[in-house]
């Protein structure tokens, strides 16, 4: 049984928030969760933010409800593009773990799913969706191994968001017949989050099969963070990483990394 | 020797017309007094916002109503269940208030419902 994943919690500077909504999630029973670092770029050039330490937030991660691991926090980018000129592939996205964009134009949408080297592609929840969805980009995208993200939050708030962000999924869901979508939470507030056995089942509102509706929360998360490996590595076969500088370090290393590997392989 | 105990194996197929869903409210500012009939009227006034009259006029028994911890039992339809579900996880406010219906168990059998593996507390023996 793969494990639950919600990929989407919006940063915040208030660092009890960002607690209260990981411990919330590790009760509701998601094994990682991601943060969020939203940028739009105004200006030619952005800074783009570097994501905090996650040990930062925690001394000690909370446990997983029905399983006696801790909570794994992630970083994720999403970067709103509004013009080609926003994504451009430095190595301050590398800093991140996963890497998404929210195309605003169609002109965008399709470089974003046939050339842009990024994990996920958001969906338009709180306004309609300004284009069509068309077959040729997005079968590239599902070609890709790059993932469709549909937030819920905005659909819990606001009821003519709820409308939006069911039509959007159910018009996504038409070309792409159920594969390559995510299903995160974007929440603000502990409040938001829901369960994944919720969004599951919320999966079959927006168009999903069962299997599919399930596999939005679980599996298919799992790809997104393996995609996500491999662009920060050489297509997940060779990477690097800093010389340890002892030598028993390196001894004690090898194995971790390998660990790591086999864990989220 | 002794034949090997053959097992026979029962998959029941619709065992039951109903599911049966325990739920909780969470509520932003803690507790609040509730009385049964306002608890339902919530949970008609989410299948209405998300169904209209058709979802509303949907036919479910709240079973069980714990007004100190804010837990329910639901009894409802096989067919109803993913359309009251979906009404309950997409509810986020009660008179401007957020809220959260958090579902902890749903089963076809009610006496599923007696006890939740998710929260069984092991001794220190078990888990160390």
């Amino acid at each position: 049984m793969s494990v639950f994943m919600d990929l989407n919690i919006v940063n915040s500077h208030d660092k009890n928030k960002l607690t209260s909504i990981i411990e919330t999630a590790a009760h509701l029973g998601y094994s990682t969760v991601a943060i969020n670092y939203v940028i739009e770029p105004q200006k030619k050039k952005q800074e783009i933010p570097k994501p905090h330490s996650v040990s930062d937030i925690f001394e000690k991660f909370p446990m997983v409800q029905g399983k006696s691991t801790p909570i794994k926090v992630l970083n994720r980018l999403t970067i709103v593009a509004s013009d080609a000129s926003h994504f451009r592939p430095t190595n301050d996205y590398k800093l991140f773990d996963l890497v998404a964009v929210y195309p605003k134009t169609e002109k965008l949408f399709h470089a974003a799913c046939m050339t842009f080297d990024v994990d996920i592609i958001c969906i338009a929840v709180g306004e309609r969706q300004p284009f069509h969805f068309k077959r040729a980009p997005v079968n590239g995208a599902i070609d890709r191994g790059v993932f469709f993200d549909i937030s819920y939050t905005a659909a819990i708030r606001d009821s003519s968001m709820r409308r939006y962000t069911i039509a959007n999924a159910t018009c996504l869901m038409e070309v792409c017949k159920g594969k390559n979508i995510i299903i995160s939470s974007g929440a603000e507030k502990s409040l938001e989050m829901r369960g994944p056995y919720d969004i599951a089942n919320l999966g079959l509102v927006f168009g999903l099969s069962e299997g599919d509706a399930k596999a939005a929360v679980s599996t298919n998360c799992r790809s997104v963070l393996l995609h996500g490996e491999t662009r920060a590595t050489a297509s997940g076969v060779v990477y690097t990483m800093k010389k340890p500088h002892t030598l028993e370090e390196q001894i004690e290393d090898k194995p971790a990394s390998k660990k790591a590997k086999t864990e989220t392989a | 020797m002794e034949e090997p105990t053959t097992f026979e194996r029962h998959v029941y197929k619709n065992a039951s017309v109903y599911h049966y869903m325990k739920i909780s409210l969470d509520l932003e500012n803690g507790k609040r007094s509730f009385s049964d009939a306002q608890f339902k009227q919530l949970i008609i006034s989410a299948l209405k916002e998300l169904y209209g009259e058709v979802g509303a006029a949907f036919p479910f028994d709240l079973l069980k109503f714990d007004p100190s911890s804010l837990k329910a039992i639901l009894r409802v339809y096989n067919k109803g269940l993913v359309k009251l579900w979906s009404a309950l996880t997409l509810l986020g406010s009660y008179q401007n208030e957020a809220c959260a219906f958090r579902v902890i168990q749903v089963s076809p059998f009610l006496l599923a419902l007696s006890g939740n593996s998710r929260e069984l507390q092991f001794g220190e023996s078990l888990t160390s």
